[in-house]
């Protein structure tokens, strides 16, 4: 073999080796089932907990596939020492993961991609109408686009009521700003669901173990169950509300302001014909759809005789001054409520 | 099956060698611990549940103090390390040899010499100031599992907290509600 050829053939072989290595790796991820991934001591507790998951039976590299560039930058932290206090998923391994989600999810996927939960970072932070009357803040990122890195002037220029606005990275615009993971955790630890030998509804699970809002503060989902439910009042009177935990993940972000109020700032709490009622009585989990809402609890009329789907309230038209989740009696009865009435909304409030 | 799976495994642990030695990755598998080993791990669980006891609510084994105090020392912490495997072997030495698989009166008696020794002391006072971070401080950092000791005090996790809708065109900042 000449000198020449010697040359070239030592970084042609690291060369292979290196091309090799990325196919073998991955061949390696993908049949280890985790134990692979663990042995980088960082993420054991992640891994320790996905073993304990609901999603336990799928594979790290199912959701966790990323690219060559990124997982050569983990390999050289983890070489160098430089592993960050508490190892997180980067916005875009989170959009990464959405397609994945949607494989097995696809019912749940479409009923959020059509409802309004599913809203982009474009929508959100460039509408030209909210901005002229809000300054944009840090704060927004509590409830939309939560796992973007960094403040709102990183996100959008000029962060004014002046305009117009516009997103630094483009590529942001189409994203979703309240994706699967700001709602669901991954690896909570919790059990597969099982079909039981016997329905027992007393028995039966009120709320998966995923579901948990996510804060950016703490970088992980807080549960739901741990989540508070507000007292909530109009004017000095406390508002009945329900118990139903699962909507102490909705008050995060649809919150009264501090003095608890019910309909200031983002809340909802029903009041009137419907209070006690809870958000998911009549909002679907994914796509908070309504349409259903009546007819699972009403007769198809009113004590009136007049069909509740047709009433003047905001489920009928959204412009309605009579909004559904604060409707009365009085708002249709304004000379004052007919005897049988009266005495069904005292059953009612009290 | 078992032909491609068989060979796919053979094939992923070749590989494994190769790579996992190029990354350094050689470490024991599945280990939760960035810098402390199990049995050091062990040790300082039983200590710290002498420091902050479980009661009706997680104590620190509960809350994963020591996983904080593990995490800190791989990164922010890193100049303790010593101290605490020092201060560790110090600790099950005091208690015969096995701090966490002592009796509970020995092991009393093993802190009560770690706290008072003049050699063992700084150590303790070290240990102390990061249980209360770990048990307290924002699980972020890799204690106060599930908010345990928030939820001990009555600190909601995530509190209800909204948001003014104003309207800066009708003017001013005047909160619509």
């Amino acid at each position: 073999m000449s000198g020449r050829w010697k040359l070239w053939m030592a970084p042609a072989a690291v060369l292979a080796v290196g091309l090799a290595s990325v196919p073998a790796a991955d061949l390696y991820y993908q049949s280890s089932w985790g134990t692979g991934c663990a042995r980088c001591h960082e993420i054991g507790i992640d891994y320790d907990r996905w073993r304990h998951a609901t999603h336990r039976n799928i594979n790290c590299v199912e959701c966790h596939a990323g690219s060559l560039q990124k997982d050569l930058r983990r390999v050289e932290a983890h070489m160098a020492g430089t592993v960050p206090d508490q190892v997180h998923l980067g916005p875009q391994d989170i959009f990464d993961m959405l397609p994945r989600c949607r494989k097995c999810h696809e019912q749940e996927f479409a009923e959020w991609a059509s409802g309004a939960h599913s809203t982009t970072y474009a929508r959100i932070f460039t509408d030209s109408d909210r901005n002229r009357k809000q300054l944009l803040m840090d704060d927004c990122f509590r409830c939309h686009g939560m796992h973007f890195e960094g403040g709102i002037k990183d996100l959008v220029e000029p962060v004014n009521t002046v305009g117009p606005w516009r997103l630094k990275d483009p590529s942001y615009a189409n994203l979703p700003a309240i994706p699967c993971m700001a709602c669901h955790s991954i690896h909570r630890e919790g059990a597969p669901l099982v079909k039981p030998r016997e329905r027992v509804s007393a028995q039966e699970e009120i709320v998966r173990p995923s579901v948990g809002l996510f804060d950016r503060r703490t970088r992980m989902n807080v549960s739901a169950a741990i989540l508070p439910l507000p007292a909530i009042y109009e004017g000095a009177r406390p508002v009945r509300i329900s118990s139903d935990q699962r909507q102490a993940l909705c008050y995060q972000c649809h919150a009264p302001l501090a003095t608890m109020q019910a309909g200031s700032g983002d809340d909802r709490t029903p009041l009137g014909i419907h209070e006690g009622l809870s958000c998911l009585a009549c909002h679907e989990q994914h796509g908070e759809a309504t349409r259903q809402s009546c007819a699972d609890c009403h007769p198809r009329l009113s004590n009136c005789g007049i069909d509740v789907e047709k009433m003047d309230t905001t489920f009928r038209n959204p412009k309605s001054a009579h909004n559904i989740h604060t409707a009365k009696c009085l708002d249709c009865h304004p000379k004052g409520v007919p005897k049988k009435a009266a005495a069904h909304e005292s059953s009612i409030l009290h | 099956m078992n032909v491609s799976r068989t060979r796919r495994t053979f094939l992923g642990a070749a590989a494994a060698a190769a790579i996992s030695g190029a990354a350094g990755c050689g470490g024991a598998r599945g280990t939760t611990w960035r810098v402390f080993s199990g049995h050091e791990a062990r040790t300082l669980d039983a200590l710290l549940e002498w420091i902050i006891p479980e009661d009706d609510s997680p104590g620190a084994r509960g809350a994963g103090v020591s996983h904080y105090i593990d995490r800190q020392l791989s990164t922010h912490f890193r100049e303790h390390r010593q101290a605490y495997r020092d201060g560790l072997a110090a600790t099950d030495r005091l208690a015969g040899g096995d701090f966490a698989g002592a009796p509970r009166k020995q092991q009393q008696a093993a802190l009560r010499k770690l706290q008072r020794d003049p050699a063992t002391r700084p150590f303790f006072n070290l240990l102390v100031p990061h249980a209360m971070q770990g048990f307290y401080g924002n699980p972020r950092h890799g204690g106060n599992r599930d908010f345990a000791s928030w939820r001990m005090l009555g600190v909601p996790p995530l509190p209800v907290r909204g948001r003014s809708q104003y309207d800066l065109t009708a003017g001013g900042g005047n909160a619509k509600s």
